[in-house]
C-alpha cells in the first residue's frame, strides 16, 4: 500500500465517521421506532447489515408489524430503494476500471451517504487520484458507514424499550426525512414531486399496509414527470 | 421466520438495484428513465415526511399539526444555516417538545 493510498483510506474513514455522527439521532430513533413494533428485535437489528437502507428498513419493519405479506414488503422496499438505480448508473464511469469483484463489492455498500461521499470525492477539482487510492477511500468510508449504521440501529432497538412513553419521538423520523429531502430538491420538478407525493400519501394514509406511501410516491413521480416533460423540451438524442 | 425471509429478500432486491449498472458494461440505463429517476428520491421522501409532520400521531388537528409544522420549519432553517442534519434534528425536536408541553400546560392538548 502506497502512502497515498493509506492517506486516501484515512480520509475515507474520517469523512464517513463524520457522517455516522450525523446519523446518531436518526439511527437511534429508527431503532427505537422498530423496537415499538411487534417485529422480533433480532430481525430489526439484522435489517441493517442485510438491507442497509434506513428508509426501506423502517418501512419493511412497519409493514411487517401491520401484518403485510412478504411480497408486499419486498415490493415496497424495491420501490423505496429505486433511487439506488441512479446511484449505480452515476457511479459506474468512476469505477469502470475496477475489477469485477471490486465493483460487485462496491455495489453492496452503495447507500445514500456512501454515494454522496464517493461522488463528491471522485468529482472533486483536484482529481480523484489513482485507482488504488479511490478503492482505498471508497471501501474505508463504506465499511465505516456500514458498521456505524448497524451499531446505531442495534443500540436504538436495545434502548427503545427503555425510552419512556411520555417522551414523544413520533416526529423524529418524519423530521429526519424532511431534512434529507430538502437538499435533494434541485428544481421545480423535484419540489412538485415531493409536495404531491407528500399530500397524496397523507390523503391515502388510511389505506392498509403502507399503500399510502407507495401511492403517494407514484403520484409524486408522475407530477414531477409532467413538469419535466413540459419545461425541458430537450431534443431527443441523435 | 417469515419476517427474516422478508428482510433477506429485501436485502437481495436492494443489492440488485445497487449492482445493476456496475455488474456489466453492457447494461446501460435507458435515457428516458434516467431523466425521471431523480424524481424518485423527492417523491418517496416527501411521501414519508409530509404525513408524519402534518399528523405526527396519526391525527390531523390544529393542536397536533401546528407544533410539528413549526418545529419542521425551524429545523429546515437550522439545517440551512448550520448545514448539519444532526443539529437541525435536535433543535427541531426540542422546539416540538416545548410547544407540545406548552399546549398541555394551557389545557389545549391532551398530555
Amino acid at each position: 500500500m502506497t502512502p497515498e493510498t493509506r492517506l486516501a483510506a484515512v480520509a475515507g474513514f474520517r469523512d464517513a465517521f463524520m457522517i455516522v455522527l450525523g446519523y446518531i439521532p436518526f439511527g437511534l430513533a429508527a431503532g427505537a421506532a422498530m423496537a415499538q413494533t411487534d417485529v422480533a428485535p433480532a430481525v430489526s437489528i439484522l435489517s441493517s447489515p442485510i438491507v442497509y437502507a434506513g428508509a426501506a428498513q423502517l418501512a419493511a419493519v412497519q409493514l411487517l408489524d401491520a401484518g403485510a405479506s412478504v411480497a408486499l414488503v419486498v415490493f415496497s422496499v424495491l420501490v423505496i430503494n429505486a433511487r439506488h438505480l441512479l446511484y449505480s448508473a452515476s457511479l459506474e464511469p468512476h469505477i469502470a476500471d475496477w475489477s469485477r469483484g471490486q465493483r460487485l463489492g462496491a455495489a453492496f455498500f452503495l447507500a445514500d451517504p456512501i454515494y454522496a461521499l464517493a461522488i463528491t470525492r471522485f468529482e472533486r477539482a483536484e482529481g480523484a487520484g489513482a485507482k488504488a487510492d479511490k478503492i482505498g477511500y471508497y471501501f474505508a468510508a463504506a465499511v465505516t458507514c456500514y458498521l456505524g449504521w448497524s451499531i446505531l440501529v442495534a443500540t436504538g432497538v436495545a434502548l427503545g424499550a427503555f425510552i419512556p412513553e411520555w417522551v414523544p419521538l413520533e416526529l423524529a423520523i418524519p423530521l429526519t426525512f424532511l431534512l434529507l429531502l430538502i437538499p435533494l430538491i434541485k428544481d421545480r420538478a423535484g419540489l412538485l414531486a415531493a409536495i404531491v407525493g407528500g399530500f397524496v400519501a397523507l390523503l391515502a394514509h388510511p389505506l392498509p399496509f403502507g399503500f399510502g406511501l407507495m401511492i403517494g410516491a407514484v403520484a409524486g413521480i408522475i407530477a414531477g414527470s409532467i413538469v419535466i416533460a413540459r419545461t425541458r423540451e430537450e431534443p431527443v438524442d441523435a | 421466520m417469515l419476517e427474516l425471509l422478508a428482510v433477506a429478500l429485501s436485502g437481495i432486491v436492494t443489492y440488485i438495484e445497487r449492482v445493476v449498472f456496475l455488474a456489466s458494461k453492457r447494461v446501460r440505463p435507458p435515457r428516458r428513465a434516467l431523466r425521471y429517476l431523480p424524481l424518485v428520491g423527492p417523491a418517496v421522501l416527501g411521501a414519508i415526511a409530509v404525513p408524519g409532520i402534518l399528523a405526527p400521531t396519526g391525527v390531523l388537528s390544529l393542536s397536533e399539526t401546528l407544533p410539528a409544522v413549526i418545529a419542521a420549519v425551524v429545523a429546515a432553517l437550522v439545517q440551512r444555516f448550520t448545514k448539519h442534519l444532526a443539529v437541525a434534528l435536535v433543535v427541531g425536536l426540542a422546539v416540538w417538545w416545548g410547544l407540545v408541553f406548552a399546549l398541555v400546560q394551557l389545557g389545549l392538548r391532551q398530555g
